[in-house]
């Protein structure tokens, strides 16, 4: 939203988000974790992984749509069901030091639960967020955000974002939102204004680490391709080695779905709501025993068809994917998304064995 | 209103110590102790008013989930009491849970629980007298341990930190040698599954996946595709996980596996198990110089001499393939198991910094259950965590939820695990299933002289017994 932005040292970055941390919000940032990165509240700026922390282990998902969230808690009284609300969380807070897949990923969490039916819960933790992304210096090899419309140096979802300008001790610091506006006003005046060749230069950062991730484009107008190939023989074989666990969907910063069970005892409890993934079998159980997708091809081609298919042509040819490559990296079977829509798509255009 | 928290958690004493007193899960069976427990009653003995009786017919009734279920729902004690050996109205319950609880007694002190909340008593129906003491000293135990406040919440974040795995007792072979095994795989891959008599009709192997040095599952069910076969030092899972399934959809023809020493002793698990008939198999077995990711060995790798497995029916090496089982020349040299240093260096410390390491470790699981899905010996049609009436594991994502979970896990592959270790390569959270997994299979060792890698003609050991089983943790 501001011209040029401005060119943060380490040091004044830090006094900054512990001036945030000294208002009262929570500070989230990427934390060393016994050797894993993970997104944690962090009680000062200093606290913060940022030395070469590629990526987070699994995305900071869980603080915008929590894996397990009380909706409200119920007790017995006599003949009586009391019920009582969940106190709301609506601490501001500041995801800080997000790629760009993960900010861009959240963004698709809001189409869901903020789309049709507004969720009271996700709006309230929405509203308390700003989201500070933190552009990449370099790729990994699973990283294939370039190839579903997203970029190293991508802004989507970010309300502010660091670059960390190349060979130089200062980020670039540039806001998005007036949400972003507002978490440097006040701030900003004692830092050093950037000029239009740092921005040149964190466009040189974003183009040489766009070469850097080689995966072909999955384009978006695949979508009703990809679709077409549900019946398609094909999938046996994609899905054929998955073992139905929920790495893939709990690793991701845009898995939405969701399961709700009571956690309680003969007197009361609470109502949650806790992640799911539609690669386990229990997911499409029907109490009459009945599973509609009765084996791991039929749920890992969900997984694909949500993605790549159902998700875009619902939304403006938008991937749900936003290509981070935790899934891919992590799926103890080595099964690549990528390469399955790439796989299916061109079965599906040579037009063999469908039906 | 009543909450969950309040409900649950017992009353936490005032400044003054008062206020709180010890609530505690008595599991007694049903012709002994529950008996035993009347006797005390109608001669009119008294004893502390702080246990919930509940009744079994047979202490064998009693799974470890139980007392898991009681600490997780606030109890702040636990205590099993059934018939005496030897006097059990079923005949062999008792020995049966005695075996069960030795090992869940270990598991939990391992974890780090403090032993003055979990007792065990023999208390027969004649002996009123004394299951009034054993109530006495029970409740007068877990008043001094105080109420539990700590399951299934994570710990100090100083938590300890184990040695490191030291350096590894060999180096990578070059890439020359997997390139030649891989040549002679896929040859006798090919020829397996084009032999008409007594042929294979699946060879489930290697072939490299799409990140650098990824190894990923291959099912190969022609000659054609013998070529996509691989095999490298990053050929991790252990392709067993996919027999029970496979075996059971597989109407003609055997499958051919390739496997690792390591994988081989899941494939024994299973036959024990009867999940599995020799016959169907055809097992490839590699000489296996270990599993090095980012120039590090795996640790279950370090003890490992590196021989295909005496299972074999063909062993492949960078020489050529031949039938049967086959020792090599030359055996990797070994070290000792850094899995064991570490185990130790927990034993070491103080159980409350075990339980707050474990804690610290169970607070990261998201529940994925990848640990459960690659574990070769995981194969029930319908896993206690996806039962829901009752709902034994909590669904959530938390403590409590975790802590069931992860101990669960770690009982039910008590003296079943085999030790390949893949759940810990697989964990997204890096928690160290294997340092649990290989406790319980030392504990079972030392106490029942019985290893989970030897014939698959003797029983698993906790759904037996011997008379003389120790029972010293009672």
């Amino acid at each position: 939203m501001n011209g040029d932005g401005w060119l943060l040292t380490k040091d004044e970055r830090q006094e900054w988000l512990d001036a945030l941390l000294r208002d009262g919000k929570r500070l989230i940032a990427p934390v060393d974790d016994e050797g894993l990165t993970l997104f944690r509240a962090v009680s000062t700026a200093a606290e913060a992984s940022l030395e070469d922390y590629g990526n987070a282990r699994w995305s900071p998902k869980e603080h915008q749509f929590p894996n397990t969230e009380a909706l409200f808690s119920y007790s017995f009284q006599g003949d009586d069901v009391l019920l009582e609300d969940t106190p709301p969380d609506d601490q501001e807070q500041v995801l800080f030091g997000v790629r760009p897949c993960d900010a861009a990923g959240l963004t698709r969490l809001d189409d869901i639960f903020l789309g049709d039916q507004t969720d009271p819960f996700y709006a309230r933790r929405k509203e308390a967020t700003t989201t500070i992304s933190m552009a990449c210096d370099k790729s990994r090899p699973e990283c294939f955000c370039t190839a579903v419309g997203g970029s190293p140096g991508g802004t989507e979802g970010s309300d502010i974002q660091l670059v960390p300008l190349p060979g130089e001790e200062v980020s670039l610091l540039r806001t998005m939102t007036p949400k972003g506006d507002e978490l440097v006003a006040g701030h900003s005046d004692s830092w050093k204004p950037a000029g239009p060749e740092d921005l040149a230069k964190s466009e040189d950062l974003r183009v040489a680490v766009e070469q850097q991730i080689e995966h072909a484009p999955l384009a978006p107008e695949w979508s009703a391709a990809l679709e077409g190939t549900f019946d398609h023989p094909l999938w046996e074989a994609v899905g054929e080695r998955c073992l139905g666990c929920g790495i893939c969907a709990y690793v991701c910063p845009s898995c939405s779905c969701f399961d709700v069970t009571d956690q309680g005892n003969a007197y009361c409890g609470t109502r949650c709501r806790s992640w799911d993934s539609c690669t386990f079998a229990q997911f499409t159980l029907h109490a009459s025993g009945h599973n509609p997708r009765p084996d791991q091809p039929a749920r890992y081609r969900q997984r694909v068809m949500h993605k790549f298919a159902y998700f875009p042509l619902e939304h403006d040819d938008r991937s749900m994917c936003v290509g981070c490559g935790r899934c891919v990296a992590l799926c103890p079977v080595g099964i690549d998304i990528h390469q399955s829509v790439r796989t299916a798509v061109s079965a599906g255009a040579s037009g063999e064995g469908s039906s | 209103m009543v909450r969950l928290a309040e409900s649950i958690t017992p009353t936490v004493p005032g400044s003054d110590g008062t206020g709180w007193e010890p609530r505690i899960a008595a599991m007694v069976c049903n012709w002994c102790t529950y008996a035993g427990a009347d006797m005390a009653g109608t001669a009119r003995m008294t004893y502390p008013p702080n246990i919930r009786t509940v009744r079994f017919l047979c202490t064998g009734r009693i799974d470890p989930m139980f007392i898991v279920k009681a600490f997780e729902q606030g109890a702040d004690g636990v205590l099993i009491s059934g018939c005496h050996p030897g006097d059990c109205h079923y005949v062999q319950g008792n020995m049966l849970t005695r075996r069960r609880h030795t090992i869940h007694a270990a598991l939990m002190d391992f974890l780090g629980l403090d032993r003055r909340r979990l007792h065990y008593a023999w208390v027969s129906a004649s002996e009123g007298v004394k299951w009034a003491k054993v109530v006495g000293e029970v409740t007068e135990s877990v008043r001094e341990a105080g109420p539990l406040l700590n399951w299934g919440k994570p710990g100090a974040s100083d938590s300890l930190r184990l040695p490191d795995p030291g350096e590894a007792p060999r180096i990578a072979p070059p890439p020359e040698v997997y390139e030649r095994i891989s040549v002679n795989l896929r040859q006798t891959a090919a020829d397996l599954l084009t032999e008409e008599e007594g042929g294979v009709s699946m060879v489930i192997g290697y072939t490299p996946g799409t990140l650098p040095g990824q190894m990923v599952p291959a099912f190969v069910t022609s000659p054609d595709e013998a070529p996509t076969l691989a095999w490298s030092d990053g050929c991790g899972n252990n392709l067993s996980m996919y027999i029970p399934e496979v075996v059971k959809k597989q109407t003609d023809g055997k499958v051919g596996l390739v496997v690792k020493k390591c994988d081989a002793k899941a494939l024994i698990g299973l036959m024990r198990e009867n999940q599995l008939n020799r016959e169907q198999v055809s097992v490839l077995g590699i000489p296996c110089a270990g599993l090095w990711q980012d120039g590090k060995l795996a640790s279950k790798c370090y003890g490992c001499d590196g021989e295909a497995t005496d299972l074999s029916d063909w062993t492949i090496t960078a020489e050529g393939a031949q039938e049967g089982a086959a020792t090599t020349e030359e055996q990797q040299a070994t070290a000792p198991d850094p899995r064991d240093i570490q185990i130790a260096a927990l034993e070491a410390v103080t159980p409350e910094t075990r339980w707050a390491y474990w804690q610290n470790q169970f607070a990261r699981c998201i529940r994925c259950y990848a640990c459960r899905a690659v574990c070769p010996l995981c194969y029930c049609e319908t896993c206690i965590a996806d039962k829901h009436r009752p709902q034994w594991i909590p669904k959530s994502f938390d403590g409590p939820g975790n802590t069931s979970w992860n101990i669960a896990r770690a009982m039910h592959l008590a003296g079943r695990c085999t030790g390949c270790d893949e759940c810990t390569r697989v964990c997204p959270a890096d928690i160290r299933l294997d340092l649990l997994n290989r406790h319980l299979s030392q504990e079972i060792e030392t106490q029942f002289d019985y290893r989970a890698d030897d014939s698959a003609d003797i029983p698993p050991p906790l759904t037996t017994f011997r008379p003389d089983d120790p029972d010293e943790f009672m």
